[in-house]
């Protein structure tokens, strides 16, 4: 490396500190959440959530159920049950009663609910609780989108804010991403509903294809099918991950190039 | 515990008479006026001595004391003396409850500067007398709230009956039943038993009250033994801190204004710092030589405790007044002092800090947006069978 450029970087290090400049190899270490669920932990979210970042759930198409919001209260009963945790509602269609169900400690959990459709209203509201020490802080966006620009900055502003305290917030978010919401997130995963899961003509939850769509956290492109199991009067509900089913037919595309090469 | 119960003038009247000063000692009924359909608020002594009672309708009330001058009630006037009696109070007992005709204070303990609870109770009495400009109440001291509050009505205008710990029964048992805060169903059926004092109830079994009225009956006996262990539930007294800054000259000039306002901040926010406080309140006036003050308030997002946070509000409040007419002084006010979260809880717990900071803050998120902006759920005691009954706000 060339001599000045040497004491260009040590100038630059040493006015703005050593996370200003990294090599293209080095990804930036986060703290994580760990969720408690195998398939988030090891598959989707290498650790868990990341700590001081934005999470999006956001759903793969317009029509029909994604998952994402049963995915986001779920994640929000497991973190009531380690502190205080807030649950903003954008949807005004929260059920606490749901939320126990999930197996949520109701007395650490902080339901903020804005004006319907006010987006701007409710980051900022988060960003007021986040500011304020609120370590887990999960939002729930309605498909009645407001226009961006009524957001954006109230958006900017929480990301800083939950930066700055090292928070978890994870934003539920309907199709298609808002591009900002899209830029503001650190990770994103994409929720696709794969079908209801039935038992004796009853359904006993939703299948769920995610997939990390964008991490500036590690490699995107993880998938995996969850099974989002209802609570019932018998069992609990939970997160379940489901295998994934291997025909005949995909295994010998698979296979084919491998035998090609060796051939 | 040692409860204070003193029995002064309706806080309607009293907020009637200070804005029509010359109806004192007249017959005054608040209300409205007669010919409204509403009720009787408060009368003065001298209309109810004509038989005007509060609930009664106006009408009624003027054909029994046609002379009687009938005054608007003021709500308004009326909580902004409650909140002065309560920030007066605060100074000489650690809790108090101010109602429309009745102040509650806790006397439990001692005071570093009254000898005894007598001399105690006096400077409560003088407190209250000169808070509403009024006759010095009667006072009543009793080991609980009902039985202070007989011992005030039993006591001379001007005197405090002090009951001893440990004589409540005994003074209360001659006391007829219609003392007793009860519906009158159960008064009438108490009689029907031939049961005509507290005392004759209180002789009773517990459980055979329990087996006549429910969990009703065992709150009966408690109140006819005088042992009901309600205590006095104290209103926050408003905490208002407030600068104002007379200029030399009534002006209009932006820039002068903004230097006064700087320099009452400044006062404000060092005094803030001192204190290790916040507020959760901000308010500039101006103030006119021949109109009413210029009024605007801010309730921050995040409360302000030092200089920069406090100028940013009220810049911000200077930002939406615009004066008609040049201005003589200038007030800027702080209110909801408390402590500054974060800064002495964490040496006991950690996360206790965290706890009390979020509260703070979803606290100011209902002062803004309103109350139902920020809850928490709990689970229903009797779920039903609806999944909306599911759960309670609280």
């Amino acid at each position: 490396m060339p001599e000045p450029l040497s004491a260009a970087l040590a100038t630059l290090r040493a006015r703005y500190g050593p996370q200003a400049l990294r090599r293209g190899h080095q990804q930036p270490v986060a703290e994580t959440w760990p969720t408690g669920t195998p398939v988030l932990d090891t598959v989707l979210l290498p650790g868990g959530l990341p700590c001081g970042r934005i999470t999006a759930l956001a759903a793969a198409s317009v029509r029909g159920p994604s998952g994402r919001l049963t995915l986001l209260q779920s994640l929000v009963a497991t973190a009531s049950r380690h502190g205080e945790t807030g649950y903003v509602d954008l949807t005004a269609s929260l059920d606490p009663g749901f939320l126990a169900d999930l197996g949520a400690d109701l007395d650490a959990c902080l339901v903020v609910a804005p004006e319907a459709g006010r987006w701007g209203q409710g980051f900022a509201m988060a960003r007021t609780l986040t500011r304020a020490g609120l370590p887990w802080l999960g939002i729930a966006l309605g498909a009645g989108r407001a226009p961006p620009s009524t957001w954006e900055h109230a958006l900017a502003a929480l990301a800083e804010a939950v930066a700055k305290q090292g928070a978890i917030c994870v934003v539920a978010a309907p199709a298609p991403l808002a591009a900002a919401l899209a830029h503001a997130a650190s990770l994103t995963l994409t929720c696709a509903a794969a079908g209801w899961q039935r038992a004796h003509g009853d359904v006993l939850g939703l299948r769920v294809r995610a997939t990390v769509t964008k991490s500036k956290l590690g490699a995107a492109g993880a998938a995996a099918t969850l099974l989002l199991r209802y609570p019932r009067p018998y069992a609990e509900a939970e997160i379940v991950g489901l295998p994934s089913v291997v025909t005949p037919a995909a295994l010998q595309a698979e296979l084919a190039p491998a035998a090609a090469a060796s051939g | 515990m040692r409860v204070l119960s003193a029995l002064h003038p309706h806080l309607a009247l009293v907020a009637a008479l200070r804005r029509h000063p010359g109806l004192r000692g007249e017959a005054v009924i608040v209300g409205g006026a007669p010919e409204l359909r509403l009720p009787v608020i408060a009368a003065s002594p001298a209309a109810r001595a004509a038989g005007v009672l509060p609930g009664q309708p106006l009408r009624q009330a003027q054909q029994l004391c046609p002379v009687a001058a009938f005054v608007a009630h003021d709500p308004t006037a009326v909580t902004g003396l409650r909140a002065a009696l309560a920030t007066a109070l605060q100074q000489v007992c650690p809790a108090a409850e101010v109602g429309d005709e009745e102040t509650l204070c806790d006397l439990t303990g001692r005071h570093a500067a009254h000898a005894g609870e007598m001399a105690w109770a006096a400077a409560v009495a003088r407190t209250l007398s000169a808070a509403l400009d009024t006759d010095p109440p009667q006072v009543g001291i009793a080991g609980s709230r009902f039985v202070a509050r007989m011992a005030a009505r039993t006591a001379q205008p001007g005197r405090i009956h002090r009951v001893r710990a440990g004589d409540e029964a005994g003074f209360v048992a001659p006391l007829p039943l219609g003392v007793l805060p009860i519906p009158a169903a159960m008064a009438a059926r108490l009689a029907g038993f031939g049961l005509d004092c507290l005392g004759a109830v209180a002789a009773l079994s517990p459980a055979d009250l329990q087996r006549q009225f429910g969990l009703e009956g065992i709150e009966l006996h408690r109140l006819a033994a005088g042992q009901d262990s309600d205590g006095v539930h104290s209103d926050a007294a408003v905490q208002v801190w407030r600068e104002r800054l007379v200029l030399d000259g009534a002006t209009g000039d932006l820039e002068t204004l903004l230097r006064a306002a700087r320099r009452c901040t400044e006062v404000i926010g060092a005094r803030l710092v001192e204190r290790g406080l916040v507020a959760t309140e901000v308010r500039v006036a101006y103030e006119m030589e021949e109109s009413l003050p210029l009024r605007a308030a801010v309730t921050p997002p995040q409360p302000v405790g030092n200089l920069a946070e406090a100028w940013a509000a009220v810049l911000g409040l200077l930002g939406q007044l615009q004066p008609p007419a040049p201005v003589s002084g200038l007030v800027v006010e702080v209110r909801g002092l408390s402590a500054a979260g974060g800064r002495q809880t964490d040496m006991w717990r950690a996360g206790d800090a965290t706890r009390e900071a979020v509260r703070l803050a979803a606290r100011r998120l209902q002062l803004r947006f309103g109350e139902q902006a920020v809850r928490r759920p709990r689970l229903a005691l009797d779920p039903g069978d609806l999944p909306e009954r599911r759960f309670a706000w609280r």
